[in-house]
Parts: structure tokens; C-alpha cells; sequence
């Protein structure tokens, strides 16, 4: 038989009696590195779906879009009933696509029980919604409850209504955060003259100025008319493209650190331990140097032993996470579509790849004061 | 502690023994295993020719140093010791092909039979697994320990597993065997077994030191070298000490 073969198998022979007679050591090993994966392991998944909801909402407003919210009163002279007020953001047609609609300040009810926003669309946006209107009805229902052209009854205040149900899509999904009722302008005046919120929804076009630049021009166009009316709530996704960028640099921030306690741990953890065991098995080692038997194998020996028992702590921990993940991740607060592993599974990320590479340099760290050791001469230690 | 010169009466043997090709030759070595402490082998040189050596002497004399420094267990402070091949001890190939040592405290594998400590050596030796069985079935038997091939070393007396632990060293038929104190607390069966084995391994130009302060090995030696002889009356008390 080779002779690297009867080695090896003499030390996993060697390696297992230490395990049953101490099962503290590898035990501890497990459980320090279980540990600790687990910790990193579930903050580096928070920070992956954190991104992820993020991008989902950069996903849903669209990169180019700005939606203006201006609330008009009862005391505001462009409350008008029948018909657009003058449009002052209108010089941003040339950018990019706009579309008006008004959110009144009421509530309805779908048969289903579900509460809806309302909104009214002037017949200048007519255009942008014929592609959603049925020949039954001019309201539409913008659900993701339902599917797609299912008729509804809706009730607002004493008024109700048959609605279309559609599915919301495209450049208009910002407006339709929750369930929306759409209605012709006009359907209800009553409602419409308690006042509404104007909702202007702007799309850029691909050789458009840019949305900073779209945002800050609405922005000093409002700040000019500040003594006439309340400031409107201009919404574009800057703010949360600046908030995953600061996701990501806290991502790296947070990853450097758990490497750094990770490698450093497992390294101090395992390093300890073999040099404790190596001192008790400094015989078998130096006795195997004596026949001529090489260093490297009973280097690799401790190299294999703290790798495979760091691994294995590493694997199970993940394991067990990505096992309650929705359970866990569920509890911390995190949307059930974010949870899904269908849009990209967090434990075969690039950030829990690092908590196994980091693992494994704590390993091979943790052995370099074996390979000190081996340079013991055998004669040193065998009489 | 050990200090030859080279006008001693035995070194001038080794004078003449030097030039030999098929010798083991340590030239001026020294060595000690503190700064703070004297020398415990201070220019020693011989050259161990083919056939068997005893090296004899009182406890603490420096008679097993000696062997683990010509075996490379241990590296000389100055001079410089080379195998009949013309190699350092350390050289690897010399201790897998060319070396056997038997310890003074036994020091077989815990975990392995008998045959899998025999077969361990044989293999780092580059031996072929049917020349490895036949040669264990040989020395196995020559030592009488042939029954007990299959047990591990804890099950065996204190003289089957020194027969055991020479039983290994010789599964590779080395150039070199260096045996520290193999007699050491044995009957004088165990040590008449042990003498017959080494007398069928000592063949052509095969080397074999044993250190020993067992005046039964003396019939066997070729060469007898008595430590005690370069010792002062004070360094040698103070050894025994």
C-alpha cells in the first residue's frame, strides 16, 4: 500500500480516538464557528434583502420617474371640477411623458371588503388608460388582488360603481402603491369639490435632462410660488438609489468587520486548541517524522482537521439559517416577496461565500503554529 | 559528557577508519542542547565501519545524543557526520531507505497493529507490499513475536514490544541500524532473541551501532567503544549523577 495512504489513514485513525476521547475539542470548534457563521450569516442576509427591497422599490418607481403631490383645498382657485386646471408643469412634456390625475380624499370599499384609493383622470389623460377601460365600464380597478378584467363593485360614500380589475404595470405603478379606483373626471362632484391631491406623474425620456435635474427645476418652480401655496411632495427615486448606496458601503463595512472577527476568532479559537493537541501528540508526530515520513503530511493533517470541522460549522449554520429563513427574516419585518429565494437565493451569495473563505483562512492560519512545531528535531522529543 | 581528541587511543583507529567508503564517518562534532550548558559531545570523530558497534558507557555520557545525531534526529553545533551514501543524516531518502532506529523507549505507532507499524516503515521505505509481507513474516518470526502480528502494542509486554519496535526497523533491511539501549530492563531470552536478529541483519556492509551499557551485547560487537574512557573520573561522576 502507498505510503501516503497508510499515513493518512493511520492519522484520521489517530484524529477520531482524539475526537471520542476529548470531544470537547472538536465540539467547542463546532459550536465557536457554528456561532459565529450564524451571527454573520444572518446579518449579511439582512443587508442582501435590504438591498433587494430597496431595489424592488427602485424597480416599482422607475429610475426615471418623479411623482409631484400638490394638495388642493376648498380654498384653492384651481379647484376645479369639470375640466384641467392650467398645467404648470407642462414645459416638462418636452423631457419626457406627464400624466395628471386628482386623489380625492375619500375612501371606497370593494364587495371584497378591501379598502381602495380614488382617484379621477381628466379626459387628457383619457389616453393613457384606454388600454385598460372595458366596453362594460369606465372604472378601473387597479388590483394585485385580483386578476385582470374581472368587474367589481366598488362603493364610495353613497355612490357605487362596476369596475374593471387590472393588474397595475409599466410607468404608472408608483401611483398605484395600494389598491387605486379609477374614475372619469366628473363622476363624483361632490367629492371633488371637498378637494384632492393633483398627481402629476412624470417619465423621463431616455435623451431627457435628468431626473436630479427634472426634481430641482419642480423644486424652484414651487419654491418661486411658496407665498401662494403649500409646498408639493416631489417623490423620484434619488433618494433611494442614495440610500442603497449607503446600504452597500455599510454592506462593506459590515462584511470587512465580521471577516475580520471571523478569521481572527477561528484562527485564535482553533490555533489554541491545536497547539494543544499537538503538544500531546508531538510522540505519534515526531515517532512518523523518525521513518521518514514528511512534515507536509502531518501539517496537512491539522490543515484538514480545522478546515473540515470550520467548514462543516459554517455549512451547518447557514443551513440551519437558510432552513427558518422566511420564519426568521419573516419575523424582522422583511415583505414576504423579498423572502422569496426565487428572486435570487442570499445563501449562495457573494457575501455568504465570504463567510466560508474567511473561515477557511482562520483555519489555515490557526495552523501555522503547528508548522513552527514541526521544526522540533525528532530527537528533540523521542528517547 | 563526550570529549574526544584526535590524539586519543581510539580516535586514532578512527583516523584510519575515515577514509573507508562503506563508513559512517562523524568528523569534530559537537553539540549540547542549551548555550548555558556544557558540551555533551565535544569534537568527537569515528568512522563506524560495516559490522557491529557497541558503544558503551555510563548513563548520561552522551551515547544516545550520539546516536540521534548520526540517525539526524538531532544537528550537531560544528562538525559534520555522513552516511556511507556521502549524505547528511537529514537527508530524507537516507531515513525512508537507509535508516532503522530502535528507540530506547520502545515508541511504536499506538493505534497500529503490529504489521501496520512494520508495513508504515516498509512503505516510506519504498518497499513493494509482497516484499514488505514476506520481510515482516521473516523478522516477525526471527523475533518470535509472529503470533502477535495482529495486536496492538498496549496488548504486548514490555519485551514483545521492544522485540516489536527492532522488528520495524529491520522490515527495511536498512544500510544503517542504530539501536539505543535495546536490552535495556530485558530477560536474557528476550535479549538472546534480539541478538540472534541482529546477527542474520548484520550481512555485507551493513552498519549497526548499539548503545548499550549491557554487558551481554559485548560478545556480539565488532567493535566495542567505551564513552567512559574519554571521560574524566569527575565528568563521569558527575554524569552518573
Amino acid at each position: 500500500m502507498k505510503s501516503s495512504i497508510l499515513i493518512a489513514s493511520y492519522l484520521w485513525k489517530d484524529t477520531w480516538k482524539r475526537w471520542f476521547e476529548q470531544p470537547s475539542s472538536p465540539l467547542a470548534r463546532l459550536f465557536v464557528t457554528g456561532l459565529l457563521a450564524l451571527v454573520a450569516t444572518v446579518i449579511l442576509v439582512a443587508f442582501h434583502l435590504l438591498e433587494r427591497s430597496i431595489r424592488e422599490r427602485l424597480e416599482r418607481f422607475g429610475l426615471n420617474t418623479v411623482l409631484v403631490r400638490e394638495t388642493i383645498t376648498t380654498e384653492s382657485r384651481e379647484l376645479t371640477v369639470f375640466g384641467d386646471a392650467p398645467h404648470r408643469l407642462a414645459p416638462l412634456a418636452e423631457q419626457g411623458q406627464l400624466l395628471r390625475v386628482r386623489q380625492l380624499f375619500v375612501r371606497g370599499i370593494t364587495e371584497f371588503q378591501n379598502s381602495v384609493m380614488v382617484f379621477t383622470y381628466s379626459p387628457a389623460a383619457f389616453e393613457h388608460f384606454v388600454g385598460f377601460l372595458s366596453p362594460k365600464t369606465a372604472a378601473i380597478l387597479f388590483t394585485e388582488d385580483l386578476p385582470g378584467g374581472v368587474l367589481v363593485r366598488v362603493n364610495v360614500n353613497r355612490h357605487s360603481t362596476l369596475a374593471v380589475s387590472r393588474q397595475p404595470q409599466g410607468w404608472l405603478r408608483p401611483l398605484l402603491a395600494e389598491d387605486v379606483l379609477l374614475v372619469p373626471q366628473g363622476t363624483w362632484p361632490d367629492e371633488e369639490r371637498l378637494g384632492f391631491v393633483e398627481t402629476t406623474i412624470f417619465q423621463r425620456k431616455p435623451d431627457g435632462q435628468s431626473v436630479a435635474h427634472v426634481v430641482s427645476a419642480v423644486n424652484n418652480f414651487f419654491t418661486l410660488e411658496r407665498e401662494r401655496r403649500s409646498p408639493p411632495q416631489v417623490q423620484s427615486a434619488l433618494p433611494l438609489i442614495r440610500e442603497l448606496e449607503k446600504l452597500k458601503e455599510r454592506q462593506v463595512q459590515w462584511r470587512n468587520l465580521l471577516a475580520a472577527i471571523l478569521g481572527i476568532a477561528v484562527s485564535l479559537v482553533y490555533g489554541s486548541i491545536a497547539v494543544l493537541e499537538f503538544r500531546q501528540n508531538l510522540f505519534v508526530s515526531a515517532l512518523l517524522r523518525s521513518f521518514g515520513a514528511p512534515r507536509r503530511y502531518l501539517f496537512w493533517r491539522h490543515l484538514v482537521e480545522n478546515s473540515l470541522l470550520a467548514n462543516l460549522a459554517a455549512l451547518c449554520a447557514i443551513l440551519l439559517l437558510a432552513m427558518l429563513h422566511k420564519t426568521l427574516f419573516g419575523t424582522l419585518g422583511f415583505a414576504r416577496p423579498v423572502l422569496e429565494f426565487s428572486g435570487g437565493n442570499p445563501y449562495v451569495s457573494a457575501e455568504v461565500l465570504s463567510i466560508l473563505i474567511w473561515v477557511n483562512i482562520g483555519a489555515v492560519l490557526s495552523s501555522i503554529p503547528i508548522l513552527v512545531g514541526l521544526r522540533t528535531p525528532v530527537g528533540a522529543t523521542l528517547n | 559528557m563526550i570529549n574526544v581528541s584526535r590524539d586519543t587511543p581510539s580516535c586514532a583507529g578512527a583516523e584510519r577508519s575515515l577514509s573507508g567508503a562503506d563508513a559512517f564517518t562523524c568528523r569534530e562534532i559537537c553539540f549540547r542542547y542549551f548555550r548555558q550548558q556544557p558540551w555533551i559531545i565535544n569534537g568527537f570523530s569515528y568512522a563506524f565501519g560495516p559490522g557491529i558497534t557497541l558503544i558503551k558507557g555510563a548513563s548520561g555520557c552522551g551515547k544516545s545524543t550520539l546516536l540521534r545525531l548520526m540517525a539526524g534526529y538531532l544537528t550537531p553545533s560544528s562538525g559534520s557526520i555522513l552516511t556511507p551514501a556521502g549524505v547528511s543524516p537529514k537527508d530524507p531518502e537516507f531515513q525512508r531507505r537507509d535508516l532503522g532506529y530502535v528507540f530506547q523507549q520502545l515508541n511504536l505507532l499506538p493505534l497500529a497493529t503490529v504489521t501496520r507499524n512494520l508495513a508504515l516503515a516498509a512503505s516510506l521505505a519504498g518497499l513493494p507490499v509482497h516484499e514488505t509481507s514476506e520481510r515482516s513474516a521473516k523478522w516477525l518470526r526471527l523475533l518470535g513475536i509472529e503470533e502477535f502480528a495482529n495486536r496492538l502494542p498496549k496488548s504486548l509486554s514490555g519485551g514483545q514490544q521492544q522485540r516489536a519496535a527492532i522488528a520495524r526497523s529491520l522490515v527495511k533491511e536498512p544500510l544503517v541500524l542504530l539501536l539505543d539501549e535495546p536490552t535495556s530492563g530485558l530477560d536474557d531470552l528476550n535479549t538472546r532473541v534480539i541478538i540472534r536478529a541482529l546477527h542474520e541483519y548484520v550481512t555485507g556492509s551493513r552498519i549497526c551501532v548499539i548503545s548499550s551499557h549491557d554487558a551481554r551485547l559485548e560478545s556480539l560487537a565488532h567493535e566495542v567503544l567505551d564513552f567512559n574512557r574519554f571521560l574524566p573520573l569527575e565528568g563521569h561522576l558527575e554524569a552518573l549523577v
